[in-house]
């Protein structure tokens, strides 16, 4: 038999034949390696649960397109690629327009979004009904509802008028060549001043017919032949500002301003001929606490459907990383994406941050103090066993054991214990972090196989650090004091 | 020739002289018992023979090496090469069988030999309480286990200390038959002890009182002792 063999016959020996001191010591190391695990595993998983937590406070960045314009799906998309699929849990598109409920001559804010996305990026989202599915269908916010008395299933009108400047709505591609559009205003001294206007299909005036009417033929009238005045209305966009767009004619500013005002009107007249009505079923009342009550969400094809575009004005999007992480890809969109700027949440990546810090520094220092704690356990555990063995010790030191033998002895049981501590306390450490999780977080968290060996190391560390004392008071012993003891 | 030589040893505590110039000379093959009443020195001396103590004066030489100069260390090592421990505790690692307890002494002397120490328990006639542990074992079995534990090295120096102080007339009969065998193969043996009966069975007895040697007594009958136990066995 090698003496390998003999340490580990008395080693093996001394815990397993005291049985009840074996598990004393087992069970501090135990206990304290299995907080330990548990602790450590929630450290390590902490960013992702409560990353996972913070996530359902909303969005925590923002896609805008730059200067007030909207973006399209396709540039959305394309910087959405910047963010790690893993970590994007949301993206939800809005496009914002103002509807009016012609019944009761109120206007709305309109939202046009994704809905799937919505209860990844907003999931405090809360929907008395149902989020719409099929077209034609509305969320509308409490706010509304209250105010005007609609219930989950009831049905409502909404006429979208596009905006006088924009070409929203426009019938562009449909409008013939040659199609007319006619327009009047009040010129000077009463009289009407009549226009009438061809648009090409990009909405820019092509030719422009005016009739003075009553105006004084050598003042106002001229508007209708002076070429220098009408020609400067060729290739612009109507709206037009009187005195801005184009110069007045010079002594007939009335007549002037009533010829822009009556190419306005015919304009006016187009887009109010183009706005469009549209009966929806509410499927759902939202409740959020926040502005949103006080909007109607409707799909994006939905709204595509009356815009004719299918324009997005801003994008909230759901990353589950971490500070540094978010504002890298906020700069990499920023700057890979054209026309779309990239912009943090600051109110919720830095409340993140904080509690994440915090939380973390919290579980840390628990984690001290159990180590510390089980080291004090361990320690005076085997003080105690130290003292008990005393005459043992000195037994083994009249045969003639070294101090070094000693100490190697009690520092194999020590490690010893720690070994299976370790192995226990990372087995139940694991069931007490999932535990802790599924309670306090509501998620289980995976096995990480290196908890294993760094469970076991750091047990059998700690065991071997708190068998110092008591190893030192064992080398300590004098076998002709205790042997002689009665 | 001799093995161990005390010149004028004297172990100082305070104002108490527990050892006062003691000078005591054994040879090798000798079987000596040292007596005395309590106090009179002998735990001291057999601390200092068996190198668990040092003298405050005086010269111990062991085997022609003055341990009385050497550090704990060496005083570790020769313990371990040149003497065998006999207790009046016995003093058995309590987990450990009766082998294995032997064997623990061949570990810290060099190789654990398993069969050799069956052999050992064999000896003293316990070959087969071998896989016991101390609690399974009498008095006087565990007796003859540390017996066969001091063996095991091929020792010097058997260094008993009331070696039958906890046993009862058989079973310190059966310990002194296995002493009388040892000095028969020419072990040489110290055994302290304050019992008369166990003095006599050795082969010169020094009386130590108060310190010092008080008188030293030759066993005239030692020679035909050893014969009849010859013929007995």
């Amino acid at each position: 038999m090698t003496r390998r063999k003999m340490f580990l016959r008395m080693i093996t020996a001394s815990l397993l034949r005291r049985r009840s001191r074996m598990l004393i010591a087992l069970l501090s190391i135990g206990i304290g390696a299995t907080i330990l695990a548990g602790l450590i595993t929630i450290y390590v998983d902490v960013p992702r649960q409560m990353g996972a937590q913070f996530r359902s406070f909303g969005a925590n960045m923002l896609l805008l397109a730059e200067d007030g314009k909207t973006m399209t799906a396709e540039q959305m998309d394309k910087a959405l690629e910047e963010i790690p699929e893993n970590q994007l849990v949301g993206a939800a598109p809005y496009r914002y327009i103002r509807v009016d409920m012609t019944t009761r001559q109120q206007s709305f804010t309109a939202a046009g979004t994704d809905f799937e996305q919505i209860t990844k990026t907003s999931p405090y989202f809360s929907v008395e009904g149902l989020f719409p599915e099929g077209t034609r269908e509305i969320l509308i916010g409490r706010e509304i509802a209250e105010n005007i008395g609609v219930r989950e299933g009831s049905g409502m009108e909404l006429t979208w008028q596009p905006a006088a400047g924009s070409t929203e709505g426009d019938p562009s591609e449909d409008r013939q060549p040659g199609a007319v559009l006619n327009g009047s205003a009040e010129g000077w001294g009463g009289g009407t001043v009549y226009v009438t206007v061809k648009l090409d299909q990009s909405s820019r005036i092509t030719s422009l017919t005016i009739d003075a009417g009553t105006q004084t033929p050598e003042i106002g009238g001229l508007t209708q032949t002076d070429e220098n005045f009408t020609s400067q209305f060729i290739g612009l966009s109507l709206p037009l500002e009187p005195g801005k767009d184009v110069d007045a004619l010079s002594g007939a500013t009335v007549t002037s301003t009533a010829v822009v005002e009556a190419l306005n009107t015919a304009r006016s007249a187009e887009k109010a001929a183009a706005a469009k009505t549209v009966k929806y079923t509410v499927t759902g009342i939202l409740t959020t606490g926040g502005e949103e009550e006080s909007y109607i969400f409707m799909s994006l094809e939905d709204m595509a459907a009356i815009t004719g575009t299918e324009a997005v004005d801003v994008a909230e999007l759901s990353v589950s990383a971490s500070a540094e992480e978010l504002e890298a890809y906020a700069e990499r969109i920023t700057q890979n994406t054209d026309s779309i700027r990239a912009r943090l949440v600051k109110r919720v990546t830095r409340s993140e941050t904080a509690v994440l810090g915090k939380l973390q520094s919290l579980v840390f220092l628990v984690t001290a103090v159990v180590l510390i704690l089980t080291m004090i356990c361990v320690s005076t555990t085997m003080m105690a066993v130290v003292s008990e063995r005393r005459r043992e010790i000195g037994l083994r030191k009249a045969l003639g054991a070294s101090d070094g033998s000693i100490r190697a002895e009690f520092l194999g049981e020590g490690m010893f214990l720690g070994l299976l501590g370790g192995i226990i306390g990372a087995l139940l450490g694991f069931v007490f972090a999932q535990v802790v999780s599924v309670n306090v977080f509501g998620s289980s968290i995976t096995f990480q196989p290196l908890l294993l060996p760094a469970a076991v190391i750091v047990s059998m560390g700690v065991a071997a650090v708190s068998c110092l004392r008591p190893i030192k008071r064992a080398v300590a012993i004098d076998p002709a004091i205790v042997l002689k003891d009665e | 020739m001799s093995l161990l030589e005390l010149k004028n040893v004297s172990k100082i505590y305070g104002d108490l002289k527990a050892l006062d110039s003691v000078n005591v000379h054994v040879d090798k093959g000798e079987w000596v018992a040292i007596m005395g009443p309590s106090g009179s020195g002998k735990s001291t001396m057999m601390n200092i023979i068996g190198c668990m103590d040092k003298p405050t004066l005086g010269e111990v030489l062991l085997d022609g090496v003055d341990i009385a100069r050497e550090s704990s260390k060496r005083l570790t090592d020769i313990r371990r090469d040149k003497i065998g421990l006999i207790f009046q505790q016995f003093h058995m690692v309590n987990y450990l069988t009766a082998v294995e307890n032997i064997m623990v002494s061949q570990y810290y002397h060099s190789m654990p030999d398993e069969q050799e120490a069956l052999e050992a328990l064999g000896r003293v006639g316990l070959r087969e309480r071998a896989h016991h542990l101390p609690s399974q074992l009498s008095g006087g079995e565990q007796q003859r286990v540390c017996v066969a534990r001091a063996l095991i090295n091929h020792p010097e120096l058997i260094l008993a200390d009331e070696p039958t102080g906890n046993l009862d007339e058989a079973n310190e009969n059966i310990v002194l038959d296995l002493f009388a065998q040892l000095h028969a193969e020419g072990t040489t043996l110290i055994v302290v002890t304050h019992d008369p009966e166990v003095a006599e069975a050795a082969q010169r007895t020094i009386v130590l009182e108060h310190g010092k040697v008080a008188r030293e007594v030759i066993n005239e009958n030692f020679e035909a002792q050893q014969k009849e136990w010859a013929k007995n066995r």
